[in-house]
């Protein structure tokens, strides 16, 4: 009886694990944020640590940045990628972001980010399966995070 | 559920530069307060773009984005397509609007 009651139990209890992460958008990948080096955020984010630079693709971010707390960033690309990333690579996790793009987006993404220190900016994109980047330094004059 | 949310969206020759800001506090989780304690993490973690029902891109994004986040966005698009927002934080809080491109 125990048994069956153990049985009965876990089942409602994965069935209701298994709903979860329906709930969620797409599914939050918790590992590929937590890498701490940037080597390993590439590996687990890319599966790859070897890209192509290319000069198809351009970060645009003030040389310093005097709140690290925003630090406007802009990627965009001439490239028609369908995935976009972006790393830091001195902040305690290097990924920032994930983007998965369809249709009609195009190439273009901004936002305000946190620095710990003066580091180097990643930006990768994806186009036909294969990944480019491109890299620039930023120095901040005030420390947050 | 949260409409705090802005959104603006405008098309000028077949490209529509869409802004979003969400009022959020943003917590990484690893900065500390005037006591000296870590402040738990509070950020947005997840977020799902889509222009007429159809979707148009799917964000996942870690901790070191700034409080109040702003994204801005590109697509093809034209005036009175409708642009739809969602975004969840780490503590499933979902917030989300809709706008109709200008």
């Amino acid at each position: 009886m125990k048994r069956r009651q153990f049985l009965v139990s876990g089942a409602i209890f994965s069935a209701f694990l298994s709903m979860r992460p329906a709930r969620l958008l797409a599914g939050w990948n918790s590992t590929i944020f937590q890498q701490s080096s940037l080597d390993a955020a590439f590996l687990n984010a890319l599966g790859t640590k070897n890209l192509v630079r290319s000069n198809e693709i351009t970060i645009v971010a003030p040389p310093v940045a005097s709140d690290s707390a925003a630090v406007p960033v802009e990627i965009h690309s001439s490239l028609t990628c369908d995935q976009l990333f972006l790393f830091v690579e001195k902040n305690l996790t290097p990924l920032v972001f994930k983007c998965d793009l369809h249709g009609s987006m195009q190439s273009f993404f901004s936002l305000n980010i946190k620095m710990r220190e003066g580091s180097a900016l990643y930006a990768v994109v994806r186009e036909n399966g294969k990944y480019f980047m491109t890299s620039v330094q930023v120095e901040v004059m005030a420390q947050a995070c | 559920m949260s409409s705090s949310v802005r959104i603006f969206a405008r098309e000028e020759s077949g490209t529509v530069q869409v802004k979003v800001i969400i009022p959020h506090p943003n917590e990484s989780g690893t900065r500390k307060d005037e006591q000296g304690n870590l402040v738990p993490a509070h950020f947005i973690k997840e977020g799902a773009i889509s222009l007429n029902s159809n979707p148009l891109f799917e964000i996942q994004l870690g901790p070191s984005v700034s409080k109040d986040p702003f994204f801005q966005f590109r697509f093809a698009g034209k005036k009175g397509d409708m642009l739809h927002v969602s975004f969840l934080d780490n503590k499933d809080v979902h917030y989300v609007a809709e706008t109709v491109v200008q």
